[in-house]
């Protein structure tokens, strides 16, 4: 029923099926939360378990067509992607999550700057890091100053009047 | 002619030059913070609007208004140009506007989303001026239950026009939904599927996810495919400008958009994503060009920016005849007036009539100065399509990640002796979510769509029951109930009829037969 | 481009003075609603008055407030400079959300202000006045539709004790809850529910106007002329206030700083002129009055929070 079916791969599709084994894990957990629920006893017409029940029905039917439609291998093909670029992007992202509340925002997200470049393939580190720390703190310095905007200071902020 | 009068004199009070310098800096300001993913009008204004206050009433309204329309307008550039909207009420700008910026066509999304934003304030903000009262009324007269039957409406149009695989496009619909149950639940109080979180019982922000799905997916997504796809981006191919075929085919769009945004912007609980969303849905029905949509179709573009910026001043209407502030900038906006001294509500337009006119004035001139500010920009802006990718998208990530720690960054997580931002981490965690949905084929847009009408469509459902104590008949007593009910059925039924008949060629069909 | 941005940027930035911070207050809501123009308020009253350099506010939105008074424990026990806004809302919120912190985890300095709720019927209801509207719940409460905002908040608790007040079971409360009070106002206007009961000042203009008819105000003295339950018969006296607190671990000497500070504001000009244009009711309470007024309503609150089947 789409443009684009892959011609030859009439096989099962593995990363499909576990696509539909995930929706309905998702289901289950909705309905195994909403079976723990203690509904108030205002408002039990339609009470705030209905629709979660309701979403948790859609997501069965939605799994078992999507097992349907893995079976008959008619997702769409894939390109290949490549893992290491996309492994340092979300590296970038953790190292600023992690950082932010010690390092500050500038070395922080100076960090996931240079990870991000370096994803895309522009290094070496010890060039990027720096420029991602100068940027992302001139940046820091617009909109906390600047904005009022409550972005976290590390060391390196509170060196800035 | 009393109505013309004042407006004249607002009109010549905004016009001094200070003003316009005043607007000048206000539309320049808004739109620099508007541009950063997460940060969307609501935010921008409220970032922004001490800064007003150190001018006198006229200077600051004007000023206010400038900020407000750049903080729109901003929201929409990185839509287009890098497919990573500021704010839900861009994201159906992005579907088409960004396929355009791909093809090279950016500067034509760029200048048919500035226009068609100037001539939609244009039309809604006279709307405002002359027909405030009537459009009030209207409104007013949604109840629950046509809420209710208007996000069915929505639903149905808005999932038929997404995506070519109904499978995908519903489960994406649906995982949307499921995130939108999250939280306390505002008719009983309970918290729902927060796992004792507490950073989830207010819900997933939409925002957030939005940002998340498309800024940071996007992101995962061309850096996993750079290697062995060859950069497809170009940043301009023909002119910057408007063809007169792009003429042609948005001014219908920007009316369009009008006509549909403005009624929904004044609803109380209506919003400017909806109108966006009916926007897309009919000028995908309506178009001659089907086999663009998807592709980079100008109408997608021009007739939501439209819908958007019309919703924007739709909201003016019960704000200022009533005192209701129906969306966040709304409330941040009563907070401004009462700055200057201007007490919204039924008696504002007897009581502070010069004030409102100078507002409704200020709104027109700063309109007009963004486009005229914009035009111009618009071969620069272009060209942030030639920054290097790494540069680019780590810049991206930087706004991103930026935005949502601005708009919610409490470091309310912990693991040992580092706190971290809880909203960062569901920032990574849907980014990952719109990366393998991207990769596995589904569309991105319903995720947002459902989790931005499904609670709405859920309290309007369980309010409207409540009020009837549970007698669903009640459903279907209003005439706008039923009247909406019978637009769904006809959005489901007549593309049914056509694919049956000619299997979803008959509408390229009539299209080519018109032309 | 660039530079245009920068140097507009820049002109924002000079527009704010760049002191030292001495105070930093969190709003734990969004920008826009009341606690957050309340912090905002504060910040612009201290500044003006030389009480403090230069103020910050932080926003921490979330669950009725709760989630930005757990940061504000987490992040600033000790710390002199810190202070948080929040009312009786949040006296709630902790309740019905089992919040891990409350409000006994920080320092209560002072109620700040006040504001009544007040029911209100559309002009062309049936509904005349209070005893009209006690008559119909008692009659059949399920058919007294009450608009307001969040479930579990004032309003509610105000339905709900007006429900026990009239002997009428406070679960049959036929509560429709609305996210902030413009939604619940259009639903009044427009006829969708019996009646309306929020914050005095939301539905003011509309009772001046004449498109609304108040049946009553729930506070202890009547306001613009609207009665008070009491005055009606039904004995319910419920207040949404708003109060600011600092950190817990300060010394005493800390503490008497920030009181001191906090009662030269309330006295400022700037902020009795800021209250009189934004519509609040200065109830500036502070010291032993307050923490014995905090204890009593938190008592309150929770117990009709279990009659209404909201809190177990």
């Amino acid at each position: 029923m789409s443009i684009g079916e892959p011609k030859l791969a009439r096989r099962p599709d593995g990363a499909a099926l576990f696509i539909a084994v995930i929706l309905a894990v998702i289901a289950g957990i909705i309905i195994w939360q909403m079976s723990l629920m203690r509904v108030p006893p205002v408002q039990q017409r339609v009470g705030p378990t209905v629709f979660p029940y309701a979403i948790a029905g859609a997501l069965i039917l939605l799994s078992i067509g999507t097992a349907v439609s893995a079976l008959r291998g008619s997702f769409p093909a894939r390109e290949k992607g490549s893992m290491a670029p996309m492994a340092w992007i979300v590296a970038g992202l953790l190292a600023q999550i992690l950082l932010l509340s010690t390092a500050g925002f500038a070395v922080a997200t100076g960090l996931l700057f240079a990870f991000t470049a370096k994803g895309f393939g522009r290094g070496p580190l010890w060039q990027t890091i720096p420029i991602g720390i100068v940027f992302a703190l001139i940046v820091w310095f617009i909109f906390a100053r600047g904005l009022q905007l409550s972005l976290p200071a590390g060391p390196l902020e509170r060196l800035l009047p | 002619m009393d109505t013309f009068g004042l407006l004249g004199q607002g009109l010549i009070a905004a016009m001094q030059w200070q003003n316009l310098i005043y607007a000048f800096i206000g539309v320049t300001l808004g739109t620099a913070v508007g541009v950063l993913p997460g940060i969307g009008p609501a935010l921008t204004v409220a970032l922004l609007l001490p800064v007003t206050y150190r001018l006198d009433p006229a200077g600051s309204l004007i000023m206010f208004a400038g900020i407000y329309y750049g903080g729109m307008y901003g929201g929409s550039t990185t839509s287009i140009l890098l497919n990573t909207p500021g704010e839900s009420a861009s994201i159906v700008t992005a579907l088409e506007g960004n396929k355009m910026a791909r093809k090279g066509r950016g500067g034509p999304a760029l200048a048919t989303s500035a226009i068609g934003s100037f001539v939609a304030g244009l039309i809604a903000t006279l709307g405002l001026a002359f027909i405030a009262p009537f459009v009030v009324k209207f409104a007013l007269m949604f109840g629950p239950a046509d809420y209710f039957a208007l996000m069915i409406l929505a639903f149905i149009t808005v999932s038929a026009a997404f995506g070519d695989s109904a499978l995908r496009g519903l489960t994406a619909l649906f995982i949307g939904l499921g995130l939108g149950v999250i939280g306390i639940d505002l008719q009983t109080g309970q918290a729902r599927l927060a796992f004792g979180i507490p950073d989830l019982l207010d819900g997933i922000e939409v925002t957030t996810l939005a940002v998340a799905m498309f800024a940071i997916g996007e992101t995962l997504m061309i850096a996993s495919t750079s290697g062995s796809i060859k950069d497809e981006v170009i940043a301009v191919k023909g002119s910057i400008w408007m063809t007169a075929e792009d003429w042609k085919r948005s001014w219908g769009a920007w009316l369009r958009g009008t006509a549909i945004g403005f009624p929904i912007g004044a609803m109380p609980a209506g919003g400017a994503e909806i109108g966006t969303f009916f926007s897309y849905a009919t000028e995908k029905q309506l178009t001659k060009h089907p086999e663009e949509f998807g592709e980079g179709a100008i109408e997608g573009v021009a007739g939501p920016e439209a819908a958007n910026n019309a919703s924007a001043a739709g909201t003016l209407v019960p704000l200022l005849t009533l005192g209701l502030p129906t969306t966040a900038t709304a409330a941040i906006m009563l907070a401004g007036f009462q700055q200057f001294g201007l007490q919204p509500g039924p008696l504002l337009f007897a009581n502070n009539a010069s004030l409102v006119w100078a507002l409704i004035a200020s709104l027109l001139v700063a309109n007009f100065m963004l486009v005229v500010l914009n035009l111009p920009l618009i071969g620069l802006w272009v060209r942030l399509l030639t920054i290097p990718k790494p540069w680019l998208y780590g810049g991206i990530l930087v706004f991103a990640t930026l935005g949502t720690l601005g708009a919610n960054g409490a470091m309310s997580g912990h693991i040992g002796p580092i706190s971290f931002s809880f909203e960062l981490m569901m920032l990574l965690a849907f980014g990952i979510l719109g990366y393998l949905l991207r990769r596995f084929g589904y569309p991105i847009a319903p995720v947002v769509v459902g989790l931005i009408l499904g609670p709405m469509a859920e309290q309007q459902l369980r309010r409207a029951l409540a009020i009837s104590q549970g007698d669903f008949t009640a459903l279907f007593h209003s005439p706008i109930a039923i009247v909406l009910y019978m637009l769904a059925t006809a959005a489901i039924l007549i593309p049914l009829y056509f694919r049956l008949r000619g299997k979803g060629e008959v509408f390229s069909q009539l299209a080519s037969d018109e032309d | 481009m660039n530079k245009l941005l920068l140097a507009a940027l820049v002109s924002g930035a000079m527009a704010v003075p760049a002191f030292a911070a001495d105070y930093t207050i969190m709003a734990p809501a969004s920008p826009g609603g009341g606690w957050d123009q309340t912090a905002r308020t504060m910040q612009e009253a201290m500044q003006a008055e030389g009480i403090s350099g230069n103020v910050q506010v932080t926003n921490v939105p979330g669950a009725g407030g709760t989630i930005g008074l757990a940061q504000f424990v987490n992040q600033y026990t000790g710390n002199p400079n810190a202070l948080i806004v929040g009312g009786y809302v949040m006296v709630g919120a902790v309740l019905t959300n089992a919040s891990p912190v409350s409000l006994a985890n920080v320092t209560p300095i002072a109620r700040l202000t006040g504001e009544s709720d007040v029911i209100v019927v559309p002009a062309n209801s049936e509904l005349q006045s209070l005893d009209d509207l006690v008559a119909m719940l008692k009659a059949d409460p399920g058919s007294v539709s009450w608009a307001g905002g969040s479930a579990g908040g004032v309003d509610h608790i105000a339905a709900g004790l007006i429900a026990k007040a009239v002997g009428v079971d406070p679960t049959a409360v036929n509560y429709i809850a609305y996210s902030g009070g413009g939604e619940a106002l259009a639903a009044v206007l427009g006829g969708q529910v019996t009646v309306g009961i929020s914050g005095a000042g939301e539905f003011a203009a509309q009772i001046e106007a004449g498109d609304l008819r108040a049946l009553a105000v729930t506070g202890d003295e009547p306001f613009n002329g609207i009665p008070t339950l009491q005055d009606g018969g039904v004995d319910v006296v419920v207040q949404n206030w708003r109060m600011v607190a600092a950190a817990p671990g300060l010394t005493d000497e800390q503490k008497a700083a920030i009181n001191a500070d906090i009662e030269k504001l309330v006295a400022s000009a700037t902020w009795t002129e800021a209250l009189a244009t934004k519509g609040w009711v200065n109830t500036y309470l502070a010291g032993d009055a307050f923490d014995a007024q905090l204890t009593k309503d938190i008592a309150a609150t929770e117990a009709i929070l279990k009659d209404i089947g909201l809190v177990q």
